[in-house]
């Protein structure tokens, strides 16, 4: 990404053309932040205004509210300007609550942990 | 035709070179390869010392290697699944190793 | 031949970039820079049911750390040519 000039900035990687507009920004982790554009530089390290994670489980969804973020550039996968026009998610996601989403995503993490030990209880048990 | 100084191979990635509109194989990380006829390839240098063999390949075979648990046994399975594209290009910070074709020659 | 000076002529032009997370999304590639970084217009998610976060991201900019592959169009690859810069890149040209 390049400190393009006016001219270009519509022409090159910049994400000038982002700036105020609401963003996904995916990072390496997996999470999803979203918010306003505020600022960036020419490693995609960004500033979002009002920002919120976006917590998935399976059709359940949460947005966490977070605040001003300043989000380091090496941890960005993909930015993404959203079209206000379209939906954000699927009609057959269901908002709930915070404590709600933490106790989903606590199953899901618990479920993935208990095949690993399973696996390695069978692994034990394996004498061939 | 190749001139005699040219096809000489002085360095590995020479021998890279050589391979180029022929079948190659690239182990990639994540249990991931690749056949392909190599059309393009470049050295990008990061780093004095970091070096980069980003590729175009044409005629594309993709082998992942995947293991999941089974829900019910708890048995590991090993899953292979293949797909061909057209025309691919990869980034070479992937890339674990390239094995030009067998030449009996 | 610097190495994106070839995806520069691809501009305009429907790719499918995949992602070491395994995302991969189509679009009409809108600009690429000298670290691969991408931005795509039009995108749509090939899996996407598996990643309903991305339902309206309609333009991406996307870090080139993170690519995988680029899927090209088949018609907007000129083997000879990249056969030429391969050659030319080996002689130290």
């Amino acid at each position: 990404m390049s400190w393009a000039s006016p001219d270009d900035v519509f022409l090159s990687t910049s994400l000038a053309t982002y700036l105020d507009k609401k963003i996904l920004v995916l990072l390496r982790d997996g999470r999803k932040l979203l918010g306003l554009l505020r600022s960036f530089d020419q490693f995609a390290n960004v500033v979002l205004e009002g920002a919120c994670e976006r917590i998935i489980v399976g059709d359940l969804y949460c947005d966490i509210p977070l605040g001003l973020y300043v989000i380091r550039g090496e941890n960005v996968v993909l930015i993404g300007e959203l079209d206000l026009e379209k939906d954000e998610l699927p009609p057959h996601m269901t908002r709930v609550s915070t404590a709600e989403i933490k106790r989903a995503q606590k199953a899901e993490r618990d479920a993935t942990v208990l095949k690993g030990s399973m696996r390695k209880r069978m692994e034990f048990l394996d004498f061939d | 035709m190749a001139t005699e100084e040219e096809s000489a191979v002085k360095e590995p990635l020479d021998l890279i070179r050589l391979s180029l509109d022929e079948r190659i194989y690239v182990k990639l990380r994540s249990d991931r390869e690749l056949r392909g006829k190599l059309h393009w390839v470049t050295v990008w240098l990061l780093q004095a010392y970091d070096q980069h063999l980003n590729m175009i390949l044409g005629d594309v075979e993709e082998v992942v290697t995947t293991v999941e648990i089974d829900d019910e046994t708890y048995e590991e399975i090993v899953r292979t699944t293949r797909r061909t594209v057209p025309f691919l290009f990869v980034r070479g910070d992937g890339v674990i190793l390239v094995s030009p074709p067998l030449r009996t020659a | 031949m610097l190495f994106f000076s070839y995806f520069k002529d691809l501009v305009g032009r429907e790719v499918t970039v995949e992602l070491k997370n395994d995302l991969a999304i189509r679009g009409t590639l809108h600009s690429v820079d000298q670290y691969l970084n991408i931005k795509l217009e039009n995108t749509r998610v090939v899996d996407q049911d598996k990643y309903p976060h991305m339902l309206s991201v309609r333009n991406c900019f996307i870090r080139g750390s993170v690519v995988r592959y680029v899927q090209l169009p088949p018609d907007g690859v000129d083997v000879d040519l990249l056969h030429d810069a391969t050659r030319r890149e080996a002689r130290g040209g």
